[in-house]
């Protein structure tokens, strides 16, 4: 171990994510146990092992593995985050629905006095139906614009933390996630009359389909956020740059539109370069879910899954890398 | 039993590159640059710097060890290292049970959120369940006072209650072992008695503690062993005694004088002051030895006043006035015979050309553990002088601890502690 030290670790650190348990917290195993009989009482660290601090594994397993142990942490993050985000605030949680909700209506009202073209909306419904397409895709968008946005922010905003104590910093940025992933739960609320309205002629199995959609999407946010989060811990350009890509991100992906608008006008290798993008595969399979609306071609989807899981593996590698020297460089 | 190995810690920080390497376009465009310069390009204008060398110990189960050193010594470093805040260059730290960090109080405060939220905040960042929290939490809010604010922000909070609250978090967190970076530096001063005697509670129970002070009273009493560390190693490692007294041997190293060589001193027709120094201990012929700034509470302080008389026949006196950090007027002394202790012979004499050195003799166990400002005067008179030289010497006064065995109290506010006699008898 010893020639090791402080560098990649392949096979070894593979090992040391199971066995070198993290520090913040000791073995875990034990913890349960001993937490009983030491009440005031003298300390027994008897059972407890001596534990090596992690070293890096190859795929950065042993973060996740801390994430999990520090789910309670997660929760304090996130209630934290969403108690700060309404303190002071009036309506409150309204201000959720009202960012979709304008969104929406914008779009609505751009699109009726711009000639009307149709938004795409495959199925009947009329203004409804263009309604509730521009409003899913304003669902999931604002996940990717609010996570993103906010978790590239969370390591530095709390640099003042990092610096003094541990804690499984990955937790942070999960935390932004996890907000994002709040509002678009109630955003769904909003969704759902609407829908209902438009009569679009929902089929029940199929709205299952937005579950897989929603998982996807939360991956591919994931992995975006490791590497945008710790990116920003040493570079401060990521923030700046982030909203300019995120205003283009908008749309270069189906939020407003729907996905057959594209069809027609664009030749078919670059419409399989158009749905690559995973928020655009995730959105389409979201559409074709809830509105019937056909789904994105299949070699898009593939190279979109493939450019997700390329994303989520790197930023765990790369997330791990940063955490090495995160106190040090933010 | 070991509840914690270094093995080999070193630590290297790159100077300059925090601050240069913030954008992403300075980086990319000097890999740009190394890369186009080949792999031998300029690496020099970097330049390393080793917080800490091959740092190696193991503390035992249920120590308590204080780590003492001057600033930029390490300490923090080596600490952060301990608590994982940040991965050593080279080395590693192997740790028994769980680990409670506390170097700052209140860390992770959020000031929108009440108290009560701050507390399982906090106590989660500090890495307790929330089952546990639930379970002191009222202990949490007695010992820091805070009953009734309990759901008011944070922010509203005066800044004594927040770190009371902030302590109290961390003082319930019950580790194995438990990291201290200065805490007992802040807050008032009941709030620092009651930090040195929960942390001296945590250790009676067992528990593995490490503490990093400036407050050399506090580590000689509650550390069983200390570890000097000097220039990112460790000088000593034995008792806090030895860890102090090297210590302040180290601290001699400083001024703890003012020379004027040249004859730049200031001066008046007669007289003209060449040197001032403080000197520790009893009287040595050597010029350089027990020349300090940092003088031990249970020494003898020799303050050195040496000038040259430029004309025969010149009467001169001598006096020293002695202020606090505060600008407390300690005391005011001369060479006048009614001043001293034991008379000045070359008082009210005539004095032919040539150096003197007059020294004031400052008696062991008599000034406060505090810096101190002297200021020196000369002159035919005392209370009239022509030559005066105003704050020319700063030095501090260190509590060993010398005073401290059966008072666990402070000593702050006194501006002298003397030892004086005391004697009680029955009566009746």
């Amino acid at each position: 171990m010893v020639s090791s030290l402080g560098g990649w670790n392949i096979l070894g650190g593979l090992k040391a994510s199971v066995s070198f348990a993290w520090g913040w917290k000791g073995s875990g195993g034990t913890l349960e146990k001993d937490e009983v009989v030491r009440e005031d009482s003298p300390r027994n660290v008897g059972g407890k092992e001596l534990v090596y601090y992690g070293e890096p594994d190859f795929l950065g397993l042993g973060q996740l593995r801390e994430a999990w142990e520090g789910r309670e942490l997660l929760y304090s993050f996130f209630k934290r985050d969403l108690l700060i985000r309404y303190r002071q605030v009036f309506v409150g949680v309204l201000w959720v629905l009202v960012q979709p909700l304008l969104g929406t209506l914008i779009f609505l009202m751009l699109f009726h006095f711009l000639g009307t073209q149709r938004t795409g909306a495959s199925q009947g419904g009329g203004r409804l139906g263009d309604a509730s397409l521009i409003l899913i895709g304003m669902l999931f968008w604002q996940l990717v614009n609010n996570s993103l946005r906010d978790a590239t922010g969370s390591l530095v905003n709390y640099r003042h933390v990092i610096t003094k104590i541990y804690f499984p910093r990955m937790l942070l940025p999960l935390s932004s996630l996890m907000c994002a992933l709040f509002d678009l739960m109630v955003g769904f609320v909003l969704l759902v009359p609407v829908v209902a309205m438009a009569n679009a002629g929902v089929e029940w199995w199929r709205v299952w389909g937005v579950v897989p959609a929603l998982l996807w999407l939360v991956l591919f946010c994931f992995g975006a956020i490791l590497w945008l989060s710790s990116l920003n811990a040493q570079y401060r350009d990521v923030g700046y740059a982030l909203p300019f890509v995120l205003q283009i991100g908008m749309f270069l992906s189906p939020v407003v539109y729907g996905y057959e608008r594209i069809e027609g006008a664009l030749s078919p290798a670059w419409q399989i370069l158009y749905t690559a993008n995973p928020v655009a595969s995730c959105i389409g399979i979201a559409r074709w879910a809830v509105l019937g609306a056909p789904l994105p071609p299949w070699l898009g989807m593939v190279l979109a899954a493939a450019i997700t899981a390329t994303l989520v593996i790197s930023g765990l590698i790369w997330f791990q890398r940063s955490n090495q020297s995160m106190a040090d460089r933010i | 039993m070991d509840a914690i190995h270094a093995d080999g810690i070193s630590k290297k920080f790159r100077l300059g590159t925090l601050g240069e390497h913030q954008r992403l376009t300075e980086a990319l465009s000097k890999g740009l640059r190394r890369w186009m310069a080949g792999a031998s390009g300029p690496q020099a204008e970097r330049q390393e710097f080793w917080a800490l060398r091959e740092v190696d110990f193991r503390i035992g189960h249920g120590e308590v060890v204080g780590i003492i050193g001057h600033n930029g010594a390490g300490k923090s470093t080596l600490l952060k290292i301990l608590s994982r805040i940040v991965t050593p260059t080279l080395g590693r730290v192997g740790v028994r049970g769980r680990v409670g960090s506390l170097l700052e109080v209140g860390t992770g405060f959020h000031p929108e959120l009440t108290g009560r939220e701050n507390i399982f905040l906090n106590g989660a960042i500090l890495g307790m369940k929330r089952s546990e929290i639930r379970r002191r939490f009222d202990q949490i809010v007695a010992f820091a006072e805070v009953e009734r604010f309990l759901d008011t922000p944070v922010k509203r909070y005066s800044s004594g209650m927040t770190v009371r609250l902030g302590f109290s978090v961390a003082a319930h967190m019950e580790p194995d072992v438990l990291i201290i970076d200065e805490v007992l530096s802040v807050g008032d001063q009941a709030f620092q008695n009651r930090c040195m005697g929960k942390a001296s509670e945590l250790g009676g129970q067992g528990r593995t503690i490490l503490v990093v002070s400036h407050n050399l009273a506090a580590i000689s009493n509650i550390c069983s062993r200390a570890m000097l560390l000097d220039k990112g190693r460790i000088a000593v490692d034995g008792t806090a005694q030895e860890a102090i007294d090297r210590y302040l041997q180290g601290m001699r190293a400083d001024t703890g004088m003012a020379c004027w060589e040249d004859g730049s001193g200031p001066s008046s027709q007669d007289v003209r002051l060449t040197r001032v120094s403080v000197r520790s201990g009893a009287v040595t012929d050597s010029l350089e030895r027990g020349v300090t700034s940092s003088v031990a509470i249970d020494q003898p302080i020799r303050i050195e006043i040496e000038y040259e008389v430029l004309r025969d026949g010149v009467q001169n006196t001598s006096q020293v006035h002695l202020k606090d950090e505060n600008g407390v007027f300690v005391f005011s002394s001369g060479n006048a015979p009614s001043m001293c202790e034991r008379a000045d012979s070359s008082y009210g004499k005539p004095m032919s050309r040539g150096r003197y050195l007059s020294v004031c003799e400052v008696p062991a166990n008599f000034l406060n553990d505090s810096r101190y400002v002297v200021s020196v005067f000369l002159g035919p008179e005392i209370g009239r002088p022509t030559v005066s030289s105003e704050s020319v010497l700063v030095f501090s006064v260190a509590d060993t601890g010398a005073m401290r065995k059966e008072y666990l109290g402070s000593w702050y506010g006194p501006v002298i502690r003397p030892r004086l006699s005391w004697s009680t008898e029955l009566v009746d």
